[in-house]
């Protein structure tokens, strides 16, 4: 590590909020490497990722009580079958999220400025590899908190958003995959299909500490299991507009037999996606403007993102098969 | 194209066989431990595969009711197909087949209920769908119509085979049915490498096991073919 270049990558990830606002469906971060061109963010995940969390707690949560939320919100990462990641505790600390020092911290920190902003995850990347080499995750304790085992009302879960941030943490993004209706100057969530949606539930809501289909397919994704590659399909395909390549829609493949849901994004200036991790068979596609969360939350500022069109269904069902990806297939969207 | 040759190479032997002598011969006469072929088509019934629903987690605490989507019904289509069968005759009364019917029916999907008013749309794939069997049939001569009209009953199982569009996905499971029939000999003879010529109409309920399915569950198909037969 000591002949590698190192510098903060772009960090920003808001997430979770209390009310409305927003944030990415299965996405993966991606970073320009020095040596490697454009590389998939991701730890180097042949050793088990390094955590400390900060030896701080907020009134109703101790540091033992953050900390053991915060683990099994590691474990459930963890746990997923298909993917092949791992953690492991190195202790409690007195260093705080955010420090360039070579340590992944976890811990609350006061930003009573963030009004909407739960928590937030920032990386230091090697810009030579794109490998993560630090992430910390703070939690905004402007905010009011619960680790208990049934939530409590009033206060945010720590162990969803926990899961969330380190979903972020593993070199996700957010997904698309909810629903919104805007309320008091900002959205507030009717529904959501993924942990990684941008927007919290409401405080007392614990349904975030299990992931979703959608979850599980971005970090076996990121992450693969032996044989998860040749166990699923991947569908590709083009979305455009008049017959021009359409930027930024959401595509959601449905399994009707599994009843997943999976999503993916029109990426590139071609229109072009891919979604991976989909159970082999046929599967609805649904192609949706990203209108049920800030755009930004999902891409960069400068990208000229499409929202102006009507949800489209893809005319056939698409065939996931068993390993590789299925043929390409273009998605004509009806113009609002 | 295979089998629609065999379809024209049976017809001529049929016209080979109705222009030399024959000896008409009663049910009771039948040949037995022979070998029999038969061709020809199917219609194949349709089933439906259930509906489902897209649905999200709904905001509110506890066990909210799913935040639906949009929901989707599917169903199998029906289709014609072709049917082809072996049979070794162990009595004049009972016999083994081997069955093989192709056909290429339709899955269609209709989606309907979209969260942001999409209109209902169908959408569909067709399948290469394959039915390997073993099948046992019965000659129930009590119910003659007759010197050469005999109703069957049959029954038997086999191998599923389903290759979805695109060929890149491949569905196995079982397939079993139970059915009758009635099979008509428009030529028998007691002697000759070829015993006899007829028709054949089988009616069966096929229950598939596996496959393309959306339940757990299996999915009851009626068919009827038309066969023409040569006895040797």
């Amino acid at each position: 590590m000591t002949h590698t270049v190192r510098q903060h990558a772009v960090v920003t990830l808001v997430l979770l909020l209390a009310l409305p606002e927003p944030a990415r469906a299965y996405l993966k971060f991606s970073v320009q490497t020095l040596r490697a061109g454009t590389v998939t963010l991701q730890w180097d995940a042949s050793r088990p990722v390094r955590y400390f969390v900060t030896n701080r707690g907020v009134p109703g949560v101790s540091a033992s009580d953050f900390q053991a939320a915060v683990a099994r919100a590691f474990d459930t990462w963890e746990a997923v079958p298909t993917a092949s990641i791992r953690f492991q505790f190195a202790g409690f600390t007195n260093a705080e999220p955010f420090e360039d020092d070579d340590l992944s911290v976890l811990g609350f920190q006061n930003k009573p400025e963030l009004e909407r902003v739960l928590g937030a995850t920032g990386f230091v990347v090697d810009v030579l590899t794109g490998e993560i080499v630090e992430a910390d995750i703070f939690f905004n304790s402007a905010f009011d908190w619960s680790t208990a085992s049934a939530g409590q009302p009033g206060r945010f879960d720590v162990q969803s958003t926990a899961l969330h941030e380190i979903g972020h943490f593993l070199g996700l993004g957010h997904s698309a995959l909810g629903e919104t209706e805007m309320r008091g100057g900002g959205r507030r969530v009717l529904a959501s299909g993924a942990v990684m949606f941008p927007i919290s539930f409401g405080p007392g809501n614990t349904a975030d500490r299990e992931l979703q289909p959608d979850d599980i397919a971005g970090v076996s994704d990121l992450y693969p299991e032996a044989g998860f590659r040749n166990a699923t399909g991947a569908a590709r395909g083009q979305v455009t507009r008049g017959g021009r390549p359409l930027f930024g829609a959401h595509v959601v493949a449905f399994n009707p037999a599994t009843r997943a849901l999976i999503g993916g994004f029109s990426a590139n200036t071609n229109g072009e996606f891919q979604i991976a991790g989909l159970t082999p068979g046929p599967h609805v596609i649904r192609v949706e403007p990203l209108d049920d969360a800030d755009v930004d939350s999902f891409f960069s500022g400068e990208d000229a993102v499409d929202v102006d069109f009507q949800v489209t269904y893809f005319e056939r069902l698409f065939i996931a098969p068993r390993g590789g990806v299925g043929g390409r297939f273009v998605v004509e969207v009806r113009p609002k | 194209m295979i089998a629609f040759k065999l379809v024209i190479a049976l017809s001529v032997v049929l016209l080979v066989v109705r222009g030399t002598p024959t000896l008409a011969q009663t049910a009771e006469e039948r040949p037995a431990h022979r070998v029999e072929g038969a061709v020809g088509g199917l219609w194949l019934g349709g089933a439906g595969l259930g509906s489902s629903t897209a649905a999200l987690r709904a905001n509110s605490p506890g066990t909210p009711a799913p935040f639906t989507l949009f929901t989707t019904e599917s169903r199998f289509g029906s289709a014609p197909g072709l049917d082809a069968r072996v049979g070794y005759g162990l009595t004049k009364r009972i016999a083994i087949e081997a069955g093989l019917v192709f056909s290429r029916p339709k899955v269609r999907t209709r989606v309907s209920n979209d969260v942001e008013n999409a209109p209902a749309l169908t959408v569909a794939e067709s399948v290469n769908q394959y039915f390997v069997d073993g099948t046992v049939v019965v000659l129930l001569d009590r119910f003659a119509l007759g010197d050469r009209t005999v109703p069957f009953v049959s029954g038997g199982a086999g191998y599923l085979r389903q290759l979805h569009e695109g060929l890149t996905l491949v569905e196995t499971g079982s397939v079993y049915h139970a059915g009758g029939g009635v099979k008509h000999w428009l030529v028998l003879r007691d002697r000759g490498f070829m015993r006899g010529v007829g028709v054949r109409v089988d009616g069966r309920l096929y229950v598939l096991v596996k496959g393309i399915e959306l339940r757990d569950r299996p999915r009851p198909h009626g068919a009827i073919s038309g066969l023409l037969f040569v006895t040797f």
